[in-house]
């Protein structure tokens, strides 16, 4: 029985950390399937942190920061949108400008809020249920908001592959040219794929300081949209498959913050690269069987692309 | 040529326009005059010796960096590593100087600058070969080693490198002078600005005048084309990496010799980044991105004076660099777009 | 005689300072073939595509039902019934061939689940041109014939009342292509429309029952099939009787084989080769025919020593190729003339004179002397007659036919022991052709083993010394141009029988 009790303190652990982390890939992929790779997605992350929190502790209810929190996401993603789309900027540099803008204007704006605590969301299960095997620190630990990641995986898998509009996007992504032959504007296709990612990612933001550490600090999110950037490839570009991926992402992170909590003699620094190691790791494993499997959108391809025969 | 030229003026200057409006609407924001805080910045960038000798100090670690980025760019590789090699490379020259803190100027010193270059050089060197035998996107890659190099630092001076007499704030013994890096004219801009400068100009020679520079060009644009006549993109991948590593070492352990004086965590203020940015406002030109990396040198000191004097944090000077970047982004684009319609 | 379903009153059409179309009036009846015939550049595919809404007309009128349109976009074309299957074709590659069936179907529900009744109406061409083809196989494992009827199936989806085929057979076998005749003869008895788009005589023989000639962007020629001979259309098509003649080469003489091709296996980017074995004398130019997609990628990049062997060999001059491993790098004996010269073989950002110098660069000094670079370059392009002559200009900035003459100024200049040139005339005129062919067989008088890998039959009968045809990567036959005919050669190239070699 212990087991299972301990089976489920890492899989709420895992759920947990792995949330956030879910809605910014989801987003990312999402751009990704129309083409366009957005770097810009840590500032966005930084920037729903930032906004969620703030709004969250102003008005005292969660839901409005994660509200706040998307909504700046999507803000700062329709910079990247213009330059990108508009100026015919290079789509790494936007990213990276859309970065720096989200870090600057969150180390200004937040540090009235730096060490603030705000109310997040309550459990799911009250803490009588917390000796239940399994499910009870699950339900004990965890917020609706990981119930509702699952669900946007399936509902965002499902609208990609099963939905015209998804089906459009799709082809926007694969091919400008197939796209204007069954009359769809790309570049309006991309706008809201950007948005569209950038909504999540301000969300995923927002649910990091909100609902998971309930606080705010400076660069809070420690490279986590970068991660997401390369989870993306990982996960084939496939909204179901971004699920296990974050999950194992999650998992790293969970062993992590155990490993450094417990009695372990390495060095705290040093666990904190397993994140990163992981992340790493798996995009390597993804990259070096990407030429069989391929699964990279065209349009995508040729943002990198230089003429290699 | 001619034709050219006019419209890339005014593209240029709609772009100073852009980020000036930009930067005076954030500075409304939060309740600043703007022209007068600007101009205040500016004479806290270059207003008199002092000031400039502060932004030269600045200006040299982002130099590096900026050059760690632009060699590489020419391969058609986009790294964003200048802060993970910048850190790697101060790791591994601290260790020579923790280990042998008695040696002799004349051997400490070229040892640590070496080691620190070579950090540098193997830690964009794992890039490297992770984008030729495995086909990992460098800027990912390059991205995510950072964050490993800023904790690995972390755990050297917060574990066996914490100088006991620092009491409890994280940072190695205080370098001799034997492994200071000599400054110039008595102010804090020390050998490695020149060492930059060097290289811009060694750099920008090697790439558009040489023969080695020339297989560059063709492999960046086409890679099929260029293994047809006999170059390697493997071979060269790793030569333009490591060498830039090596320069963005070189700057993370001269920061630390002459500047900080000891290897401690927190010692680089996104020198890596604000370097990517410069790389970018050069236009990948080596010899463009020396009088840009002063005057966004200039633009950080001042960042850093305006938070001591004016009580306005320095992260509006990161605020700043955003908006510059933007704009630039922005208008280069639109001119790019202007000029496949009309060329 | 019935009105005319679509008619072009005096369309014309320009980009920059080249007309496409000059004054064209075309008309088209339902219930009929009608055969656009002309030679590559002739102003065709534009013509149609100005009627597609691909292309706005700077001048002229287009009528539909006797009402004036004009179409903004193919989208609007669609709507009234205008299909058009292009060379190009626009699947998607990584979707399925259902995927791109539903997304040009307007009736295709939103959820997927819940339309099963639409999804089968929208599998209902698709059934009738290729019953044996599954909709869930992704486009990009299809072969090119049935690739072209999912883009077939595409257009009739949307009710076309008129189909246009822009050279529909240049990539099918003869078997694919006689079963498109019949498609087409199909088409036309239910009363549309069909447009045929094509340069061969072959074509127009089988299934028109009107023809415009086209040259130069202007209808010089219109008249009932039954009413023109093929000789007519020829001189109508190129200005002249007929093609000028040119030297054919020298006949070999039977000496020692200076290219020997043993039992030569590759892999190149997924397209095989097996056990390819011929040899070559000095100065005998071998014709490589098939349809495109057999392997003809993949042998050329492989004899050019650009792609690893993995069985077999190549001996030159008795130099072995697989021993000498110089990764990917091409021997200074061998002259490549690769197929799509934009993406293989040159650099598109980088200047003339540069491209140029490219096969000498890891020869040249350590700081190379620019001036010379471009005498020499100025050099070559004023005797390969490459246009604009300017060594400055980016290798991008050049059109198809001059990136070609700069691809064979580099290449054929010197002489060299192999010369492999792959589709070298494609979309070339006939003047510059000529000039093509000229260089080759030069070159072949020079002692050079000239290998010629072309999809047209007529060329490779009328000058080649052997001919041999490639299938599934495997070479099939090779047979002495006295003895070649069509048939046996079309049944090669459809994978029917085996040859011996000659």
């Amino acid at each position: 029985m212990d087991d299972l009790v301990v089976v489920g303190h890492w899989t709420a652990a895992m759920l947990r950390s792995s949330t956030p982390l879910l809605m910014v890939t989801l987003g990312e992929t999402l751009t990704q399937r129309v083409g366009i790779i957005n770097l810009g997605v840590e500032g966005q992350m930084l920037g729903g942190a930032c906004t969620g929190f703030a709004i969250a502790a102003v008005t005292g209810d969660p839901l409005m920061g994660f509200a706040a929190g998307a909504a700046a996401g999507a803000l700062l993603s329709s910079l990247h949108a213009f330059l990108c789309l508009v100026c015919g900027a290079n789509q790494i540099g936007s990213g990276i400008a859309v970065w720096t803008l989200g870090l600057g204007l969150t180390s200004y704006f937040g540090r009235p809020f730096v060490g603030d605590k705000v109310r997040g969301l309550a459990p799911m299960g009250g803490p009588d249920l917390a000796n239940v095997p399994l499910l009870g620190p699950i339900l004990t630990q965890l917020t609706p908001t990981a119930p509702a990641a699952l669900l946007l995986v399936v509902l965002v898998g499902v609208w990609l592959y099963r939905t015209s509009t998804g089906l459009n996007w799709r082809i926007v992504g694969e091919s400008f040219e197939a796209a204007r032959a069954i009359g769809l504007a790309p570049r309006m296709v991309q706008l809201s794929g950007i948005v569209a990612g950038g909504l999540f990612s301000g969300f995923a933001g927002a649910i990091l300081s909100v609902d998971y550490t309930q606080t705010w600090a400076n660069d809070m999110t420690k490279g986590r949209g970068f991660v997401a950037v390369g989870l993306v490839i990982v996960a084939r570009w496939n909204p179901f498959f971004v699920l296990p991926v974050a999950l194992i992402f999650g998992l790293s992170e969970a062993a992590t913050l155990r490993l450094q909590a417990g009695g372990v003699s390495l060095s705290p620094y040093l666990i904190g690269c397993l994140p990163y190691a992981v992340c790493l790791a798996c995009v390597i494993f993804a990259s070096m069987r990407e030429s069989r499997y391929g699964g990279m959108p065209a349009e995508l391809a040729s943002v990198f692309g230089r003429r290699s025969g | 040529m001619n034709g050219r030229l006019v419209p890339r003026l005014l593209y240029g200057i709609g772009g100073a326009a852009v980020f000036l409006v930009l930067s005076s609407v954030f500075l409304l924001a939060i309740g600043r005059p703007p022209l007068a805080t600007l101009a205040t910045m500016a004479v806290y960038a270059f207003g008199d010796g002092y000031s400039t000798s502060e932004s030269l100090v600045k200006a040299t670690p982002i130099l590096l960096c900026a050059l760690a980025v632009i060699l590489p760019a020419h391969l058609g590789l986009i790294t964003v590593g200048g802060e993970g090699q910048l850190y790697f490379g101060a790791l591994l020259g601290t260790s020579v100087v923790v280990n042998f803190p008695g040696g002799p100027m004349v051997a400490l010193l070229p040892a640590m600058l070496l080691l620190g270059a070579l950090g540098g050089a193997v830690w964009s060197g794992i890039a490297a070969v992770l984008r030729t035998r495995c086909n990992v996107n460098e800027t990912i890659s390059t991205l995510l080693l950072n964050y490993i190099a800023v904790l690995l630092v972390d755990y050297a001076v917060y574990g066996g490198w914490k100088d006991a007499a620092s009491l409890g704030w994280p940072a190695t013994i205080q370098f001799p002078p034997a492994a200071t890096v000599p400054s110039l004219f008595g102010t804090r801009v020390h050998l490695g600005l020149i060492v930059a400068v060097v290289a811009a100009v060694v750099l920008h020679v090697a790439v558009n005048f040489t023969r080695w520079g020339l297989g560059l060009k063709v492999l960046a644009g086409n890679r099929k084309v260029g293994a047809m006549v006999g170059l390697s993109f493997a071979s060269n991948t790793l030569i333009v990496m490591a060498l830039g590593g090596a320069l963005a070492g070189f700057a993370g352990i001269s920061e630390t010799s002459a500047i900080q004086g000891r290897l401690q965590s927190g010692l680089s203020v996104g020198y890596g980044l604000t370097g990517f940015l410069v790389a970018w406002l050069s236009g990948q030109h080596f010899l463009r991105a020396v009088p840009i990396a002063i005057m966004i040198g200039g633009l950080i000191a001042a960042g850093d004076a305006l938070q001591l004097y004016s009580k306005i944090p320095s992260a509006s000077a990161t605020i700043l660099q955003g908006l510059l970047f933007a704009a630039a982004l922005g208008s280069s684009g639109l001119l790019g777009r202007r000029e496949e319609r009309h060329g | 005689m019935s009105a005319p379903l679509v008619a072009m009153f005096g369309v014309c059409k320009r980009f920059g300072a080249v007309t496409a179309c000059d004054n064209l009036d075309l008309e088209i009846r339902a219930g009929e073939v009608l055969a656009l015939l002309g030679e590559n550049g002739a102003g065709k595919s534009t013509a149609m595509k100005v009627l597609y809404g691909f292309y706005r007309a700077d001048a002229g009128e287009i009528r539909l039902d006797g009402k004036p349109v004009s179409f903004g976009s193919p989208r609007e074309a669609m709507a009234r019934g205008i299909g058009m299957v292009f060379q190009q074709f626009s699947l998607v590659p990584a979707l399925s061939v259902l995927e791109n069936l539903l997304a040009a179907y307007p009736a295709a529900p939103w959820l997927q689940f819940r339309g099963r009744a639409r999804i089968a109406q929208a599998l209902g061409w698709l059934e009738r041109l290729a019953p044996a083809l599954d909709p869930t196989r992704p486009v990009r494992e299809l072969a090119v014939g049935e690739r072209q009827l999912v883009e077939l199936a595409k257009v009739l989806n949307l009710n076309a009342r008129v189909v246009i085929l822009d050279e529909p057979t240049s990539v099918l076998t003869p078997a694919e292509t006689q079963r498109l005749y019949g498609f087409i003869r199909s088409l036309v008895a239910a009363g549309k429309a069909v447009v045929l788009i094509t340069h061969k005589l072959a074509d127009v023989a089988a299934c028109a029952d009107r023809i415009v000639v086209m040259r130069d962007g202007r209808a010089v020629d219109r008249a009932l099939a039954r009413d023109r001979t093929p000789e007519d259309l020829v001189e109508a098509m190129v200005g002249r009787d007929s093609l000028s003649v040119i030297a054919a080469p020298p006949p070999v003489h039977e000496s020692a084989p200076v290219l020997e091709v043993r039992n030569l296996s590759a892999n190149v980017q997924g397209t095989q080769i097996r056990d390819v074995s011929f040899a070559m004398a000095a100065g005998e130019i071998l014709g490589i025919a098939g349809v495109s997609g057999n392997g003809q990628y993949a042998l050329a990049e492989t004899l050019a020593g650009l792609a690893p062997i993995t069985g077999g060999d190549v001996v030159l001059e008795g130099v072995s190729l697989a021993s000498c491993r110089r990764d990917g790098a091409i021997s200074d004996r061998v002259a490549y003339i690769p197929e799509r010269p934009l993406d293989n073989a040159v650099v598109a950002d980088l200047d003339l004179g540069f491209n140029l110098a490219l096969r000498r660069i890891c020869m040249l000094r350590l700081f190379p002397d620019r001036r010379v670079m471009m005498e020499q370059a100025d050099d070559l392009i004023r005797r390969f007659d490459v246009r604009p002559p300017q060594a400055t200009l980016r290798a991008a900035a050049l059109s198809g036919g001059n990136l070609q003459k700069l691809v064979i100024a580099r290449e054929l200049s010197d002489t060299h022991r192999v010369v492999i040139a792959s589709y070298p005339t494609m979309g070339l005129d006939v003047l510059a052709a000529e000039a093509v062919y000229r260089s080759l067989f030069e070159q072949a008088a020079c002692g050079a083993c000239v290998i010629w890998i072309s999809e047209d039959l007529d060329d490779l009968l009328a000058y080649a010394h052997r001919i041999a045809v490639i299938h599934g990567g495997r070479i099939v036959g090779i047979v002495r141009r006295q003895d070649a005919s069509r048939q046996l050669i079309g049944r090669w190239m459809a994978g029917m029988e085996q040859g011996k070699a000659a």
